[in-house]
């Protein structure tokens, strides 16, 4: 089994189980890509999905690594890689045939109805707003800092023909752009993910309407782990272009399995990601509640700690207040059911809603609103940058 | 300060906004000289459109509750300390009042109930110390 195999295998196996273990990582108030109310996440429906769900997806993880093994070994090399297509696309399916079975009973069992339906916010985020943590930066930008340096050291002695990928036998000729590909290719992942970060941060934050406060606090931390987590992983994908353009400079030569090590520290960013995931959950979901107060069901929607003291004094003993009072007759708060702008469960599309960025619905981290005219082009200069980037090596490998 | 609305309310969402931020302005959560979020911010947090913010916060301006400017945003002009309010404009919310509780006696509530309602809505306003002690 050759480096590229291997990559490709472990690819296939990292994404099996990444796909796998994504129910545990979500909202409990979003299963499958489907907003619940908070009581019916134990619903009979939404444990038989689950739970297929689990087989399902964790049967087409084994069946599709060992068979990237097997064509890993005998067949060639991007065989391997390609096996994740089915495997992404066999997932999905999984992912729909869930939705749909929680969607009908949910409309079926008419969940939502009687429920008053908010979107809450609290505006200390805005007072108050989380600092990006700019020192995470810079080990990225010093890895790109030290490619730097060794290259040009290293430029006027190199050959007039390079190796125009890592692993690959074609050759390009010998100019900047080839020389310094991997460094683009730094520059790159280190612009893209800082400038995405960097929206995150003034988007929405992704907080239930039944707990507010508390939720906010939560997605705080779940934001700060996050961020550092995706900086650490920049950092190393950066180290990885470092040790994979070290053997196009003549640095050093690895052959046959050794050629894998340039991958490692890529696969240990992707775990530090998998664990702080898990650890904090979706939005800080799995994150401990610190406090367990509600905003209660009452007729005020708009609640400050001190008026829900005065309101509860007010009402005792005058048999009036927000238990004895209006409140108790008021239908129980829970989030906007939302499902109708979420096509597939997946893709965020609402003209309406100002925001670039919404927290993810299915796994963790955030998606594009596609209704939204900025953030389309933003993604499409994403798709775009890569091909342009690929087009000028072409170029300039002749 | 929480703030929520109910996007597929029977009340525009306008309405919402500007009735929680009254509503946030008497219990003390935003006393004078406090700052809002812009209107972008608050749009973007609330998901709703931009134009709707800016209706709100241009209802608050103009009952004077609001002063907006591009330097420091929109900040909170009155609260319950900042004195009585101009005499036309407690006779036009009187009228008001007597509408609203008129539809509580229509509907057959007895007056005690109201009264006792009143108490209990007005209990978590924070009204200035002065008034307290008289």
């Amino acid at each position: 089994m050759t480096a590229n195999s291997l990559a490709g295998v472990i690819t296939v196996a990292f994404f099996g189980a990444l796909l796998c273990l994504t129910p545990i990582i979500t909202r409990p108030t979003v299963v499958f890509g489907v907003r619940i109310p908070a009581d019916r996440a134990g619903a009979p429906v939404i444990r038989r999905e689950r739970r297929a769900y689990y087989w399902r997806a964790g049967a087409i993880g084994v069946c599709c690594t060992v068979t990237a093994v097997l064509v890993a070994e005998y067949g060639p090399w991007w065989l391997a890689r390609i096996i994740l297509l089915p495997e992404l696309a066999a997932d999905l399916g999984c992912l729909q045939l869930a939705r749909k079975k929680i969607a009908a009973v949910k409309k079926a069992e008419g969940w939502f109805e009687g429920l008053r339906q908010t979107v809450a916010t609290d505006t200390s985020w805005r007072a108050d707003p989380p600092r990006f943590p700019v020192r995470w930066l810079l080990p990225a930008l010093m890895v790109i800092a030290a490619t730097v340096i060794v290259g040009a050291f290293r430029y006027p002695g190199l050959p007039a023909r390079l190796p125009a990928a890592w692993g690959s036998d074609h050759h390009a000729h010998k100019s900047i752009v080839t020389a310094f590909a991997f460094v683009v290719g730094q520059l790159y992942v280190t612009a893209l993910w800082t400038g995405m970060l960097l929206v995150i941060y003034r988007s929405r934050p992704d907080i239930e309407s039944a707990d507010a406060a508390e939720s906010t606090r939560r997605y705080r931390k779940f934001l700060a782990a996050n961020t550092r987590a995706m900086l650490t992983l920049m950092a190393l994908v950066n180290v990885t272009l470092l040790l994979a353009t070290l053997p196009r400079w003549q640095i050093y030569r690895l052959s046959g399995i050794s050629s894998v090590l340039p991958l490692l520290p890529f696969v240990a960013g992707l775990v530090i990601l998998a664990v702080v995931a898990v650890r904090v959950g979706q939005g800080g979901s799995r994150l401990p509640r610190v406090s367990a107060v509600q905003i209660p069901a009452a007729r005020l929607s708009l609640v400050s700690p001190v008026r829900e003291a005065r309101l509860a004094r007010a009402g005792a003993g005058r048999g009036v207040g927000p238990s004895a009072g209006p409140g108790r007759s008021s239908p129980a708060r829970t989030d906007r059911d939302d499902d109708r702008f979420w096509k597939a469960g997946l893709f965020y599309v609402n003209r309406d809603d100002p925001s670039v960025m919404v927290g993810n619905r299915f796994g963790i981290g955030w998606t594009f609103n596609f209704g939204n005219r900025t953030a389309c082009l933003i993604f499409a200069g994403i798709i775009a940058a890569p091909a342009g980037l690929a087009a000028i090596m072409l170029a300039a490998g002749g | 300060m929480l703030l929520s609305i109910e996007p597929d309310g029977p009340v525009p969402i306008y309405q919402q906004i500007r009735d929680r931020i009254v509503e946030a302005i008497a219990d003390g959560a935003q006393p004078a000289g406090s700052g809002l979020p812009s209107t972008r911010q608050l749009a973007v947090d609330l998901g709703v459109n931009f134009h709707t913010v800016n209706k709100s916060y241009d209802l608050l301006r103009q009952e004077g509750l609001l002063r907006i400017s591009r330097k420091s945003g929109a900040v909170v002009q009155r609260d319950p300390g900042s004195g009585p309010p101009d005499p036309g404009w407690v006779q036009d919310w009187a009228g008001r009042l007597r509408t609203l509780l008129a539809e509580a006696a229509a509907q057959g509530m007895p007056e005690r109930d109201i009264i006792r309602y009143c108490r209990v809505a007005t209990a978590g306003f924070a009204f200035s110390a002065r008034e307290g002690a008289a």
